[in-house]
């Protein structure tokens, strides 16, 4: 009987920390999307390109670097699943998100900056992913995922839109 | 759709732009290869398996952010750059982005 | 060139698949192969035990660090019930003609009631066993089904499968983490089956070996027959030996069945443990 008990704890306790993980984490998630989604709708009108020429019609006053990172971390039943997924192989989508949300934070934070700077363009951007290891398990796994997005802010004499 | 990692497409005109486009996938390779390629590290030579996974995997991304320019109607993806980063023991991202142009 | 600030399809990058139906056909796959590599090990180890010499058995397993409990090695007066327990076991190897082990009783000091067939031939019953035991009969029986555990060599199959399993989780490189607890977890159930199965024939074996001793099978299932009175200290401790050795209804169901099957009485004298 005991026995029983036993396997029904060592399930158990590890089951239900998946399900509040993924509750919680799926609903930070959701949240987190809508307010990428308000921003990205609110500064669509602040160009953010890759490329560094400067089309001679725009009229440069003043040009700067800007950046903008965001670290994030990624939920308990997430990682369970990516483990996982490293044992069968293949895409490992419960990732996929937090890389999303990552880039389109660090593009975003990337955007304020340059606007808080008086910029209304942004030109040459680059994006730099970076894993922040977790120390406790040799290195394993994750404790977060760094985005860095960087560029140079352009004051347009005309607003490119 | 074209694509380029040149600021323009040689010999054509850029008449629009949109913004950046982005593509990614998160890969993990399954235990058999990480057998073989504990044996390659003994030897050494390339990881064919592991090549190939990670070509799948950028064609893939590639795909993705051709499908994001697409739906901006663009035609042309300028400066397309690549990236690969290791996200955890035994899976790496990969991350095409450029921006998504439209030429004539 | 013009800018155009249309958004792009956000979409692209996230796949659509539920997380949890994905977690859910995951979770089946890794236990499905976990099982499948158990049972494939099993069956493996089933094939190849056979073919271990006894005497290679009995060399690894010396029973000598069994000494310190038994005091007769050293001529200190141990447990004055062992040598009726001797006695008998060696009775009950007698029907078996062809015991590749010289076997040996030992009494252990120590009130939970226990019984453990050791690799080598030495067969270990607990002083908390012998007080509960209440006729020859029952004595016998117990002594049977370890007997019948070497009969099958079952130590030597539980070793191996662990062995076999633990060297396949090393080589695939993992030490520990949410899927290989998953993985040995599918494996330890899958593992469960065996040990049933296992249990059972030396149930069947022990039964023989009564009959063969004493005619009949009369009162060898007796002592699991007690049903545990929580008030009674005694029964108690009955109940902790029935955890470990789980007697079910259905396994004293299954003893009935094989009497009945193999011809074996029911009826008979039952005889009370010599040390009384």
């Amino acid at each position: 009987m005991d026995s029983a008990i036993q396997s029904a704890i060592e399930i158990g306790f590890p089951l239900s920390l998946l399900v509040f993980a993924y509750v919680v984490g799926s609903t930070i998630e959701r949240r987190h999307y809508r307010r990428i989604r308000v921003r990205e709708r609110q500064w669509q009108r602040v160009p953010a390109v890759t490329f560094r020429s400067t089309p001679a019609s725009w009229q440069v006053s003043e040009s700067g670097l800007v950046t903008g990172s965001v670290v994030i971390s990624v939920d308990y039943f997430k990682r369970f699943l990516a483990g996982l997924r490293q044992f069968i192989g293949g895409r490992v989508k419960s990732y996929e998100s937090m890389l999303d949300r990552a880039r389109r934070e660090a593009v975003l934070r990337l955007k304020a900056d340059a606007m808080e700077r008086g910029y209304n363009a942004v030109v040459g951007v680059r994006l730099e992913t970076s894993r922040m290891a977790n120390g406790r398990r040799n290195g394993q796994g994750i404790a977060g995922l760094e985005v860095l997005a960087y560029g140079t802010g352009l004051l347009l004499r005309q607003p490119p839109a | 759709m074209i694509h380029s990692n040149t600021e323009t497409v040689p010999g054509k005109r850029i008449v629009q732009f949109y913004g950046v486009v982005s593509g990614s996938t998160v890969r993990a390779k399954h235990i058999g290869r990480d057998l073989m390629a504990g044996l390659k590290n003994i030897i050494g030579g390339e990881l064919k398996g592991y090549t190939e996974l990670l070509q799948e995997a950028r064609n893939d991304a590639l795909e993705r952010m051709t499908q994001q320019a697409e739906s901006l109607g663009a035609n042309a993806v300028v400066n397309v750059r690549f990236s690969t980063s290791s996200i955890a023991q035994g899976a790496a991202e990969l991350f095409a982005y450029g921006t998504a142009v439209r030429v004539e | 060139m013009s800018f155009d600030p249309a958004l792009p399809d956000d979409s692209v990058n996230v796949s659509r698949t539920h997380p949890v139906r994905e977690a859910l056909v995951l979770v089946a796959g890794i236990a499905g192969i976990g099982a499948g590599l158990f049972v494939a090990i099993a069956l493996a180890v089933d094939l190849l035990v056979p073919r271990v010499p006894p005497q290679l058995e009995s060399w690894l397993f010396d029973g000598s660090w069994l000494s310190v409990a038994d005091g007769s090695r050293e001529g200190e007066a141990a447990d004055p019930r062992s040598a009726v327990v001797d006695d008998l076991l060696m009775r009950l190897s007698a029907h078996w003609p062809d015991h590749p082990y010289a076997f040996r009783a030992v009494v252990l000091e120590e009130d939970e009631p226990n019984a453990m067939a050791f690799p080598g031939g030495v067969i270990v019953v607990t002083s908390g066993l012998l007080d509960r035991v209440e006729s020859e009969n029952e004595l016998a029986f117990v002594l049977g089904h370890e007997l019948g555990h070497y009969q099958h060599r079952d130590h030597l199959r539980g070793l191996g499968r662990g062995l076999a399993f633990g060297l396949v989780m090393t080589a695939l490189g993992w030490g520990g983490g949410g899927t290989a607890r998953l993985f040995t977890f599918a494996g330890l159930l899958a593992g469960r089956g065996f040990e049933r199965d296992q249990e059972a024939a030396a149930d069947a074996f022990g039964l023989g070996l009564v009959d063969a001793e004493y005619g009949h099978v009369a009162g060898a299932a007796d002592f699991f027959r007690r049903l545990p009175d929580p008030n009674d200290g005694v029964t108690e401790r009955i109940a902790s030996y029935l955890a470990t050795h789980p007697v079910s209804a259905e396994r004293i169901q299954a003893l009935s069945r094989t009497a009945e099957e193999q011809g074996w009485s029911a009826l008979g004298p039952v005889i009370p443990l010599a040390t009384e």
